[in-house]
């Protein structure tokens, strides 16, 4: 909202900076988002007169004007421009003259002619982009005078930004009340217009409110005579200055009273209300009304109109109809001031999409007892500069007078809350300040709210008057005095934070992305049915994620058409389900994506590029620093790759899975076949019980190791000889692992050559060849009966 | 001590002195103290002179070999150092070649700057909530004093499920769900995603928050500006600081805190606008509404709570410039973190 200096100095003798002005309204609430002045920059430019201009005697496009700036002899000046001629007024920057883009104008000589100034275009005196010549100012622009007083440059404007609890200071009467309190200076006004007129305005209007919940009265007041025509220039210059554009006179008037008092208003011809009669009252359903703006809007009976005898006139708060509105053949006119219930308004704009400045205060709260002010300051204001002749009275119809609210201030509570310590005479002060009257009974203060403060409800709404008075910044500044009920971190919590510093370790860059998805995305990536937005931003951010790996994919393909191919991402966040009923369920989850190799490749080691079982090992890294005994079976996420996946599991729960990117979404060349995806469920495992280790003695006696180099079909696997070994080696076998596998010359066509070192260890006493010897052979005739598998 | 016996020692020194390595001085040691080097020689030859002259001469003997036995010992344990030295020296590499590194991966930026800000508070005693990201309506607004068809609910423009659930506009939400469970005294902090419809190089539809909440009997906003400012001056050190009034509905009275600007010291500059002073987090006490909300009892218990973007504060920090490239997953912007 635009704030005018000059405009607020109607009511408030304020004679402080601009700067300490919006520093003060700032820290009262009210925010400055700018100061403009548009002439601040602009000094020693004044309106001059060219008395002739004649070709420069040595180039053809530039001129050589005499101006006459009313100080003395007349300037010198050669100009280029070509639209001015001799008798017009134009702006000159004198010599000294600094103009707004810094440009200093100095005494010059152009093409061996001296130029002592410049004239100037709306573009050089930072008015305007336009550089269409030489401003021509009107005739009438007093000579000599400072163009910055000459163009109303000298005006300050605030651009304040209002919280919307503020709708008592929408207005010059709000801005100037508040700053009254912060000044401490007295608020004042000319006296504004009174009901007085011909005529009674019984004879030419009835009001009838259908439903007082709605409105709470409503006003009319009758003006004849009215020539509409354009607006004064005072009136047209303050709406322009505060970004209203300048429609005609009347519609103008109820404009500045808007932006002066802060009630809208709304002006009628009179001889367009049909039945001399006003009913407010809901729509009827299907009702249609054609707005100022020509659209013709389907009403419902959730919408206030404003109807005459047969139907609506105007969109109650919202806006008029363009049927019933002023025009050029008006001279009769129905002002109206009302006060319309907040709610119903935000309701029916909201629905219509049809926001204006007027339902944008009303939905804010208006000032009830300003609706006879407005009206008889419109009245006023249309006889002064229409020509009007008001007909004596307002048709006030107001069923329900609002009562004041009272509320109670206790001293010793304002003292807790804020933690200083005022006396009930310092409170009554301060709110004083702010019109706020208040009686005392003994420590407590009872407060009359005035009807437009909408935002003082409760005793905390007053106590924050009180502090805004005192000062937030002279409130002392302490500790709590309390200790907090003690909630550890949860399992989740825990995990998620050592789960993320061990992928960084293991030098992964964490990446988050949109919770959003497109609610088209390939069935492949729906997990589930995903939740959607009913008013999503873009077809793009449509949905709500079901897993981790669009966003995962996503990112992988991104960079890797960067060129960036040596990936490794994770990504921790929640994806959404719907779940049974109107709730849905959230997961914690994390995601990896691999692609390139996992090690650096460098003067000494070479590339080792992603396949299924770095990944594999990387899952199983987790598990075990984790303590979650992990199992792997085929998996069937059709993102994924249906043979180079895997299923995994804890304690019988999948968690997850992970895999290699199935070939379908390698959508480009760029992308390399071994791109990997991994998924967890970190709610689900922060659920599992991690066993707490019991110490082992470190054994006293020597090991025994042996060797077996096997020949494994292809019907056998690693799991099965795996579990053969374990089983028959018993309680002696320490450990086993593969250490090496090898397929080609010397193995026949199918079959692995598999080898796997086994150590054997007795607690007790030290272990012989001899004892060793028939388990190897149990082992190897097992393998041999049960897998075809055969000792090398 | 006679003049063989001298020449001789001279002779050792000199030799010893030449000697280039340990090999050379093992042959000193055979040369002088053999069994056939000169001392023994010597000593065996003891038994040729008188015998008066004998245990003189004999001490004398004694005495070289010992003065040659330790020196020869001395040089020989340094020497050995020197050799060891001169072989390890010659295995020094390239050290100018780079370490066979592993580059770490890092955590995102936001990430980062949650947990410094986390850190602060915790260790300030106030403990870690977490809330669902999509909301029932009474969370986000009613519970919080944001009726339907309130003009506040335009501060937050909203993301609706089919289901008429919402996407969580603040974290406050995640006060009323504390404050449903938990009983004060209680200080707590929420961290997480929040949702709003609006997307421009400042505004993402997603971003995340920081909310904070104390309730305890007796606290009043004094705490919450004793709180804060020591939350302000850990994150970013000292600085001059101010508090403006303002407006949530959750909260009355209701602030805004700045700090001076951390870019031109208050100066005035594109970031702050020219006004000194960047904006930090919004507070306020706990409005009575939203205890009596929960059930807390208004009379007994007080409180206050605020609220920061965690996304603003990595801008600031890193000075990045479009809070799209938070959310870009690209690596050439992460790995600078």
């Amino acid at each position: 909202m635009k704030i005018l200096l000059s405009w607020l100095k109607d009511y408030i003798d304020i004679k402080e900076t601009p700067e300490r002005i919006a520093d003060a309204l700032n820290m009262a609430g009210l925010e400055v988002e700018a100061i403009i002045q548009p002439g601040k920059h602009l000094k020693n430019v004044v309106v001059g007169k060219i008395i002739s201009r004649d070709p420069h005697p040595d180039a053809d496009k530039l001129s050589l004007c005499r101006v006459d700036v009313n100080r003395g002899e007349p300037l010198q000046i050669v100009c280029g421009a070509s639209n001015m001629k001799a008798g017009d007024k134009v702006p000159v920057a004198m010599l000294g003259a600094k103009l707004p883009s810094g440009f200093e104008i100095s005494k010059a000589k152009i093409r061996g002619v001296e130029s002592s100034g410049m004239m100037c275009s709306k573009k050089e005196l930072g008015i305007s982009e336009e550089h269409g010549g030489l401003y021509i100012l009107p005739e009438a622009t007093p000579l000599g005078e400072d163009i910055v007083k000459a163009l109303g440059m000298d005006e300050v404007i605030f651009e304040i930004s209002i919280t919307p609890n503020r709708g008592d200071a929408l207005s010059h009467l709000g801005i100037a009340r508040e700053l009254s309190a912060i000044f401490n200076l007295p608020l004042h006004r000319e006296p504004l217009g009174d009901d007085d007129g011909n005529g009674k305005v019984s004879d030419e209007i009835k009001v009838e409110i259908a439903n007082e919940t709605l409105c709470q009265r409503y006003g009319a007041r009758v003006v004849k005579g009215v020539n509409v025509g354009p607006s004064p220039d005072w009136l047209k210059d303050r709406l322009e200055k505060v970004g209203i554009r300048s429609i005609n006179n009347v519609v103008d008037v109820t404009n500045y009273i808007m932006m002066d008092i802060g009630h809208p208003m709304h002006a009628f011809d009179l001889n367009l209300i049909s039945g001399k009669k006003i009913i407010v009252r809901p729509a009827h359903s299907d009702e249609k009304l054609k707005t100022l703006d020509d659209q013709v809007r389907t009403l419902d009976s959730s919408m206030l109109v404003i109807a005459d005898a047969e139907h609506p006139i105007a969109l109650a708060g919202v806006m008029g109809g363009a049927e019933s509105s002023v025009s050029d053949k008006t001279t009769d006119i129905l002002l109206e001031a009302a006060s319309f219930q907040p709610v119903s308004i935000r309701k029916t704009a909201k629905r219509l999409a049809m926001m204006s400045e007027s339902s944008y205060r009303f939905e804010r709260g208006t000032n009830i007892d300003n609706i006879p002010i407005a009206l008889n300051e419109a009245a006023r204001l249309l006889k002064e500069i229409a020509c009007g002749n008001p007909v004596k009275g307002i048709f006030d119809a107001y069923p329900k007078q609002e009562i004041l609210k009272q509320i109670r201030v206790r001293t010793r509570r304002v003292n807790k809350l804020i933690g200083i310590n005022l006396t009930p005479a310092q409170i009554e002060t301060y709110l004083l300040r702010l019109k706020l009257e208040a009686r005392r009974e003994g420590e407590d203060l009872i407060v009359s709210v005035p009807p437009y403060r909408h935002d003082i409800e409760l005793e905390a709404d007053l106590i924050e008057e009180v502090a805004r008075m005192y000062g937030y910044n002279n409130i002392p500044e302490t500790l709590p005095a309390i200790t907090s009920v003690l909630k550890l971190p949860t399992p989740l919590q825990k995990l998620e934070n050592r789960v993320k510093q061990h992928m960084v370790s293991l030098g992964f860059n964490q990446i988050i992305s949109y919770s959003f998805i497109p609610s088209n995305i390939d069935e492949a990536f729906r997990e589930k049915k995903p939740l959607l937005l009913k008013n999503p931003l873009s077809e793009d951010q449509s949905a709500m994620r079901t897993s981790l790996k669009w966003g995962m994919y996503d990112a992988l393909r991104r960079n890797i058409l960067n060129d960036e191919f040596n990936l490794k991402f994770f990504e921790m966040g929640r994806v959404f389900h719907p779940a049974t009923g109107e709730m849905s369920e959230e997961h914690s989850r994390i995601c990896l994506g691999f692609s390139g190799s996992f090690n650096n490749f460098d003067w000494r080691r070479s590339a080792e590029p992603f396949d299924l079982f770095t990944v594999k090992g990387i899952i199983q890294n987790i598990g075990e620093l984790f303590g979650f005994r992990f199992k792997f079976a085929q998996g069937v996420c059709s993102v994924l790759h249906p043979a180079m996946q895997m299923e995994v599991s804890c304690e019988k729960t999948v968690v997850g899975q992970f895999g290699q990117l199935h070939p379908n979404f390698l959508d480009n060349r760029k992308m390399p076949k071994n791109i990997f995806i991994a998924e967890l469920d970190l709610g689900l495992l922060a659920k599992k019980t991690v066993a707490i280790n019991r110490m082992v003695p470190i054994p006293e006696l020597p090991a025994i190791r042996r060797d077996l180099a096997l020949m494994v079909p292809a019907t056998a696997n690693h799991r099965d000889i795996s579990k053969i070994i374990a089983d028959e080696a018993k309680t002696l076998l320490e450990g086993h692992y593969l250490f090496d596998i090898y397929q080609g010359k010397g193995i026949a066509e199918g079959c692995r050559s598999m080898a796997y070192s086994l150590t054997f260890r007795d607690p007790q006493k030290t272990l012989t060849d001899e004892q060793i010897q028939p388990i190897i052979d149990k082992i190897v005739n097992r393998l041999d009966k049960d897998l075809g598998v055969k000792l090398r | 001590m006679s003049e063989s016996h001298s020449n001789l020692l001279q002779q050792y020194s000199s030799e010893r002195e030449s000697a280039q390595n340990t090999a050379e001085l093992e042959a000193l040691r055979v040369k002088y103290l053999g069994k056939k080097g000169e001392i023994t020689e010597q000593l065996k030859g003891l038994g040729k002179l008188p015998p008066d002259e004998r245990k003189a001469v004999g001490a004398e003997i004694n005495r070289i070999k010992n003065e040659i036995s330790e020196s020869l010992e001395k040089a020989m344990r340094e020497m050995a150092l020197k050799e060891q030295e001169t072989k390890l020296q010659a295995e020094r590499p390239d050290h100018s070649l780079p370490g066979l590194f592993n580059r770490p991966g890092t955590l995102h930026p936001v990430d980062q700057v949650a947990r410094e800000i986390a850190d602060i508070f915790l260790a300030m005693g106030f403990f870690m909530a977490e809330g669902p990201e999509i909301e029932d309506e009474y969370y986000n607004f009613e519970a919080l004093n944001v009726p339907s068809h309130h003009p506040a609910r335009e501060m937050q423009d909203t993301f609706f499920l089919e289901s008429g659930q919402v996407l969580r506009t603040q974290t406050s939400p995640v006060q009323i769900r504390t404050m449903e469970t938990l009983q004060p005294p209680l200080k707590m902090i929420g961290l997480g995603k929040v949702f709003r419809r609006d997307s421009d190089i400042t505004h993402s539809p997603m971003f995340h928050q920081m909310e904070g909440l104390v309730v305890g009997e007796n606290i009043s906003m004094s705490d919450l500006k004793g709180t804060l400012i020591m939350f302000v001056e850990n994150m970013f050190g000292k600085r001059a600081y101010r508090f403006r009034p303002s407006y949530f509905p959750f909260t009355e009275p209701s602030a805004e805190m700045d700090i001076q600007c951390i870019f031109c010291e208050g100066k005035g500059c594109k970031v702050c606008k020219s006004t000194g002073w960047m904006e930090v987090l919004g507070c306020g006490m706990v409005n009575p509404r939203v205890f009596e909300a929960v059930k807390y009892d208004t009379e007994k218990y007080t409180g206050f709570a605020f609220g920061m973007g965690i996304e603003r504060m990595a801008m600031l920090r890193y000075g990045i410039n479009d809070i799209r490239l938070l959310f870009n997953s690209d690596i050439r912007f992460l790995r600078q973190f």
